[in-house]
């Protein structure tokens, strides 16, 4: 599993960073809701899958605020005009998520707990990572810089929270 | 000088608007010699003020701006939101002095302090 979330979070960042210079907004909105669904899709299982309340809790809080952000980049690229451009970074994304749902969805128990969680943590720093590298310094459009700005402390938190059950959750 | 012929409707505009700004008169005086109210703006995931310094019987607004919910929680100030939509706000008349560390029990590493003096 270990080894799978490592693999997958270099492929998030590879193709990102090849084309850090050249992205454009259209890319960027795909590349947004693509990692905000990922994360939806992966929350909605873990928050009818898993019996621990702390990461119920946590994976409808990821739904709720995953949706939240896609909503808010949806209506501002359609009042913008954009139409979201597929790219290999949103692939990835969207194949990184289907792996990990396929691999969560052959656990159970505390297995499926630790599993989804060790994947949260990996994927809120590749995300971050992308959002810093990648994402804020390439968007042209002022409103879609500013949305980008405005959403990353949530992923930090998501972060923090999530390195918080990874701590509970091994003891 | 030509006479103004007003429409009924025109004439309760007016007294309505004059009622209004009588209104407004009478309550600016109240507002300010009874409890203030203080807004916390919840924004980019944080609170600001971050430390809010009020008096006992003040009224503390918390206003999401957010596209998630937040809450404003203090185990020991007896205050709990519960959640606070998009758009959306709670109101909270603090009565207790002391110094009342809170968060956001969505997201527990937004941190707020309230003082209440």
């Amino acid at each position: 599993m270990k080894a799978s979330v490592l693999v997958f979070a270099g492929s998030l960042l590879l193709p990102a960073a090849s084309f850090a210079q050249g992205i454009n907004d259209a890319q960027i909105a795909k590349i947004v809701v693509t990692a905000n669904q990922v994360d939806i899709d992966a929350g909605k299982l873990a928050s009818s899958k898993s019996t621990n309340p702390e990461v119920k809790k946590f994976a409808q809080t990821m739904v709720t605020d995953h949706a939240g952000v896609n909503k808010q980049a949806v209506d501002l690229v359609t009042k913008l005009g954009v139409k979201p451009e597929d790219n290999d970074t949103a692939k990835s994304l969207a194949d990184g998520g289907k792996a990990n749902l396929d691999n969560l969805k052959t656990l159970k128990g505390k297995d499926f707990d630790k599993a989804y969680i060790d994947h949260e943590v990996a994927y809120h720093q590749a995300v971050l990572d992308a959002v810093d590298k990648t994402l804020i310094p390439g968007a042209k459009n002022d409103q879609l810089k500013a949305l980008l700005v405005k959403v990353r402390p949530a992923f930090v938190a998501h972060l923090d929270h999530a390195k918080h059950i990874q701590g509970t959750l091994s003891k | 000088m030509t006479p103004v012929t007003r429409t009924p409707f025109e004439r309760a505009r007016t007294i309505l608007l004059a009622a209004l700004g009588a209104a407004a008169i009478v309550a600016a005086p109240g507002a300010a010699a009874g409890p203030a109210r203080h807004t916390v703006t919840i924004d980019a995931t944080a609170f600001t003020p971050a430390d809010l310094t009020v008096k006992a019987g003040d009224t503390v607004i918390w206003v999401n701006k957010d596209p998630y919910p937040h809450t404003a929680t203090s185990k020991t100030g007896g205050f709990d939101s519960d959640d606070i939509k998009t758009g959306k706000s709670w109101k909270f008349v603090a009565k207790k002095k002391g110094d009342f560390p809170y968060i956001c029990s969505i997201h527990p590493s937004m941190k707020g302090t309230l003082h209440v003096q």
